[in-house]
């Protein structure tokens, strides 16, 4: 065998959404500086297609990014996008100012699960609660991967983690059930074995007004999948879990972990324990969207009644 | 100013207004679009005031979740173009820290009024305290610099939110104005000018003329450290991203850049000394002893240094409006030849005792007149006073 690399012939057609991404426009290549395996490249792929395709005022659609493995993805998003790091769970307040500040925006909020629904759960609640027009991508990979792999409040019942070294036994909090509990009027779940169904979905928030919230369950092979057997979620079928310690296992694991909407309906709580339900949860355009709401306040006050 | 609405400013003439609301008149003067806030004791009449007057010039006023989001919220306000505020107290300044932290990393434009109570904990929440200055200067993680401004009634409340807002444009860096439970619940006289001399002192929120080489820091011609117009998103005036790491003007960090960069917040400041350091004197040219003092002390030493004036004893006050960043120069000139510094403040430590001792020979005493919960009485300085020439 030589060393060399893959050849290609000097006539290789290129990809059609290469030079959308930032080191494609400016590199001519794409890269990015996640872990061999993880999902957020697919998500960021996926994210700068649609906003390539819907051909997405960037001055409009401001992304507001919070801290996790997901805030590199600001190195890979769509070249032409105006991005902002938020701090760890801020990024709806953030959003909130800048939605409010200027009407005309539809900030897109990257979020992770424990940015989401850790740290930032109060703000989170409360945008959905406002029904601010923006759209939440909550990352669920169901660990804390940037610090090393720590135990989320979204890790799965009996899941390792470092600071679970033994097993998890605290209850996971679900934040699509949150969500709809709060008042957000889009919600769906989906994972990054589907990216057909995420691709629509964020078309569909994009039509949306009012707050969307999109949880995407993503793989994470290095702290999540090493240290967990695939059978995570099924213990009581008797099943030889293998570890997961690959893409293409935890990927697997993850179409056999989610359930359709559909068919959840007929199972019972036990069976749903460590199960991902995915599909839309809720859409209804009907409900007033806060800045909507202030515009009329605002036009109240202004004539003075 | 972007947006233009009659009812923005109050027709000129006296009114007796309370000093939260003659601050948030003073924010509206200069332009507030934004207002984000949580309600907290002494400040709780400015979120109150703003609520109703802020959907009637065309801005917003938010009642946010907390005081996190709060200021979150501001500051994305801010990055979008609009000239925003909020008002807290001592325990959700506590709060705020982080993100004043990351709005001086991003050069953010946003004023911060702190109305302060006692403290540590919850405290009595309705009664001054000083004691807030201390993480007024050293607000959240890193080096950074901040401005803060030290009113002492209701007049300067409104014309100093007018200048703070001012500061916050130019050097882009954190603007806090000290207030206190008293200051803030205070019902006095104020004028206000007419709209045209407002306009006339307010820097607007604007698009800079020229795009090119839009980001440096660096001046070519003079080689000195320029600040420029605030990025808006949603417009072609931003960085590539923005990113609350060391960077370089266009958002793109690296370690290289840390010690460039923090040099850069610091020295904004550090160099503008002279625009930014607004001090008054009082019977000073032939006085002995200096008081030294912010904020309400300053009303009592008025009276104070009058009666020991009657007595033929020399002495005369140096008033900080700037009290962040410490005007280390000119006290130095000012207590060269003191015979005594006294230093009435309302808190318990001393915060600027501290700041006057640094600069002060070590032979000229320094005497602190603490209060804490309440105000000094002319007694209680001219006491020290007596003793000192005694």
């Amino acid at each position: 065998m030589s060393g060399l690399p893959p050849m290609y012939p000097s006539e290789k057609p290129e990809h059609p959404y290469l030079s959308i991404s930032m080191p494609g426009k400016y590199f001519n290549s794409y890269f990015s500086l996640f872990c061999a395996g993880c999902g957020y490249g697919i998500i960021g792929h996926l994210f700068n297609r649609v906003f390539e395709d819907e051909k997405l005022d960037p001055k409009l659609y401001p992304m507001v990014i919070g801290i996790g493995c997901y805030s590199q993805i600001l190195l890979s998003l769509h070249h032409a996008t105006q991005r902002i790091l938020a701090l760890h769970g801020r990024a709806p307040g953030l959003a909130t100012g800048m939605k409010m500040a200027n009407p005309k925006m539809k900030p897109i909020i990257f979020s992770g699960d424990g940015d989401c629904l850790g740290i930032g759960g109060n703000h989170f609640m409360h945008i959905c609660r406002r029904n601010l027009d923006c759209i939440i991508f909550i990352f669920n990979n169901s660990i804390y991967a940037m610090t090393g792999g720590q135990g989320a409040p979204t890790t799965l019942f009996g899941a390792m983690s470092t600071t679970t070294p033994y097993k998890m036994f605290e209850n996971r909090i679900d934040g699509i059930k949150l969500a709809l509990t709060a008042g957000a009027t889009y919600v769906a779940r989906t994972t990054v074995a589907h990216p057909r169904t995420l691709m629509k979905y964020f078309k569909k928030a994009l039509k949306h007004k009012g707050t969307s919230v999109i949880e995407v369950i993503t793989p994470c092979v290095t702290y999540f999948g090493r240290k967990n057997l695939d059978n995570l979620g099924a213990e009581n079928l008797d099943i030889k879990g293998q570890k997961m310690e690959n893409t293409g296992i935890m990927i697997d694991w993850i179409k056999r972990n989610s359930i359709r909407i559909n068919q959840a309906k007929f199972m019972t709580e036990e069976e749903l324990l460590n199960k991902y339900i995915i599909g839309e949860f809720k859409i209804d355009p009907n409900k007033p969207e806060y800045s909507e709401e202030y515009a009329k306040i605002k036009k109240i006050a202004m004539e003075g009644k | 100013m972007s947006i233009e609405n009659n009812k923005r400013f109050l027709p000129e003439g006296k009114y007796v207004m309370m000093g939260n609301v003659a601050m948030s008149e003073g924010a509206l003067a200069a332009g507030l679009e934004f207002f984000g806030g949580y309600p907290i004791t002494p400040s709780t009449e400015v979120i109150e005031h703003l609520a109703k007057r802020m959907p009637e010039v065309g801005g917003v006023c938010m009642q946010m979740e907390d005081e996190l989001a709060s200021i979150n919220a501001i500051m994305g306000a801010s990055l979008v173009g609009a000239k925003s505020m909020t008002a807290t107290s001592g325990p959700g300044f506590s709060l705020m820290v982080e993100t004043i932290s990351m709005a001086a990393c991003l050069e953010i434009p946003f004023v911060f009024c702190d109305v302060q109570r006692n403290g540590p904990g919850t405290g009595f929440v309705t009664e001054p305290h000083h004691n807030d200055l201390g993480l007024m200067r050293f607000a959240g993680n890193g080096e950074f610099g901040v401005i803060a401004l030290a009113p002492m009634n209701c007049q300067e409340l409104f014309d100093l939110t007018i200048t703070a807002f001012n500061f916050a444009e130019t050097y882009r860096c954190p603007v806090f104005i000290i207030s206190d439970a008293y200051l803030g619940h205070i019902h006095e006289a104020i004028y206000i000018p007419p709209k045209e001399e407002i306009m006339k002192k307010v820097i607007p929120r604007e698009l800079p003329n020229n795009f090119e080489n839009k980001f440096t820091y660096i001046d070519p011609t003079t080689n000195k450290y320029i600040t420029p117009k605030a990025p808006i998103m949603g417009t072609d005036y931003v960085p590539i991203m923005f990113i609350h790491q060391p960077h370089n003007p266009n958002g793109m960090s690296s370690r290289r850049l840390a010690l460039p960069f923090t040099q850069m917040l610091i020295d904004k400041i550090k160099l503008n000394m002279d625009k930014i350091s607004l001090t008054e004197e009082y019977k000073l040219e032939d006085a002995e002893i200096v008081i030294i003092s912010y904020g309400l002390p300053v009303r009592t030493s008025y009276r104070a240094v009058d009666i020991a004036r009657k007595e033929g004893i020399k002495v005369g006050i140096f008033r900080l409006i700037t009290v962040w960043p410490f005007p280390d120069e000119k006290v130095k000139k000012v207590v060269k030849d003191a015979k005594a510094v006294i230093v009435p403040e309302l808190n318990y430590t001393g915060i600027i005792a501290e700041q006057v001792e640094r600069v002060t020979k070590l032979e000229t005493p320094i005497i602190r007149i603490p209060k804490v919960c309440d105000f000094h009485h002319p007694n209680d300085i001219l006491e020290k006073i007596r003793e000192v020439v005694k």
